[in-house]
């Protein structure tokens, strides 16, 4: 059986948005920067209402910043 | 690593040569009782880290760590130093006799007056990370996550412990069974709920830490 993973573009997007710090993006969302930093690193996954709130602060769907894909 | 860093983690080192003289050297050592001296060292570094944690606020701890990691390492050196009093007791209290019955025991004075000690110090300390944490996120979902994965391994490690414990209460011929005393049976009893408590501590630092050995950054 195929094996499924949370997988995200949040260190992408963030980065395209030059004054997005991790820090800036952790208070938006009412995190701490070590979960961005574990998010980013794909060892974590957030609930909806986090992954919702990231995306919000990205300015792009939620669909855009995570995506349900098939493990390497 | 930094050069405050570096201080801290030679206080700990001291700390742990101070426990260790503590709870395992010998009565007597070049005509040295170890035991006070121990104590004396694991205290005096307890209030030098006080002081050293008021001085360099934001460096002591490593800068990638969050709020509720540094407190769960807090947690884990003070639930380790109470678990090794409790368990000095409980090694004690047999060879007492028929002193161990009285709740004012030498031993059991002891015990009360390092714990007051620990207490304070954990409470003291961790009051200021927190003042020092204070503005920002303190404790956010992932956080809650591992501490609630932490909790469900601590239940279950009580649960095995108490199920071994009753086993072995039943095995032990009734002759072997004259040293348990009401009060080493309530001494037992806080010790497992401090041991689930250390586990619990253990686990939530090895997540966090297994999640930095994975973390680019």
């Amino acid at each position: 059986m195929n094996e499924f993973a949370v997988r995200n573009r949040i260190r992408e997007f963030r980065q395209t948005r030059a004054e997005l710090t991790q820090a800036a993006l952790a208070e938006a969302c009412g995190v701490t920067r070590q979960t961005i930093i574990a998010l980013e690193a794909g060892r974590y996954s957030p609930s909806l209402e986090l992954a919702f709130k990231l995306a919000r602060a990205l300015g792009r769907n939620l669909e855009e910043v995570f995506q349900y894909a098939e493990k390497n | 690593m930094t050069r405050i860093q570096r201080r801290t983690q030679v206080l700990l080192a001291l700390g742990a040569l101070g426990a260790a003289g503590m709870f395992l050297g010998p009565d007597g050592w070049f005509g040295i009782d170890i035991g006070p001296v121990g104590a004396a060292v694991l205290y005096g570094v307890l209030w030098l880290f006080v002081i050293h944690l008021a001085h360099h606020s934001g460096e002591v701890f490593p800068e990638h760590w969050s709020p509720a990691e540094k407190q769960s390492w807090v947690a884990l050196v003070f639930l380790a130093l109470i678990t090794l009093h409790v368990g000095n007791l409980l090694l004690a209290l047999p060879g007492l006799g028929e002193a161990a019955e009285q709740a004012r025991n030498p031993a059991t004075r002891a015990l009360w007056t390092n714990l007051g000690l620990l207490i304070f110090g954990w409470i003291v300390i961790g009051t200021m990370l927190r003042r020092q944490d204070a503005g920002g996120v303190t404790l956010d979902e992932r956080d809650l996550r591992i501490q609630h994965r932490a909790a469900r391994v601590a239940d279950g490690c009580m649960s095995l412990l108490i199920v071994c414990v009753v086993v072995t209460l039943f095995a032990l011929p009734e002759q072997s069974r004259n040293w348990l005393r009401p009060m080493i049976v309530a001494n037992a009893l806080i010790a497992l709920l401090i041991v689930r408590a250390l586990v619990e501590s253990i686990y939530t630092v090895w997540r966090y830490g297994r999640e930095h050995g994975r973390d680019p950054a």
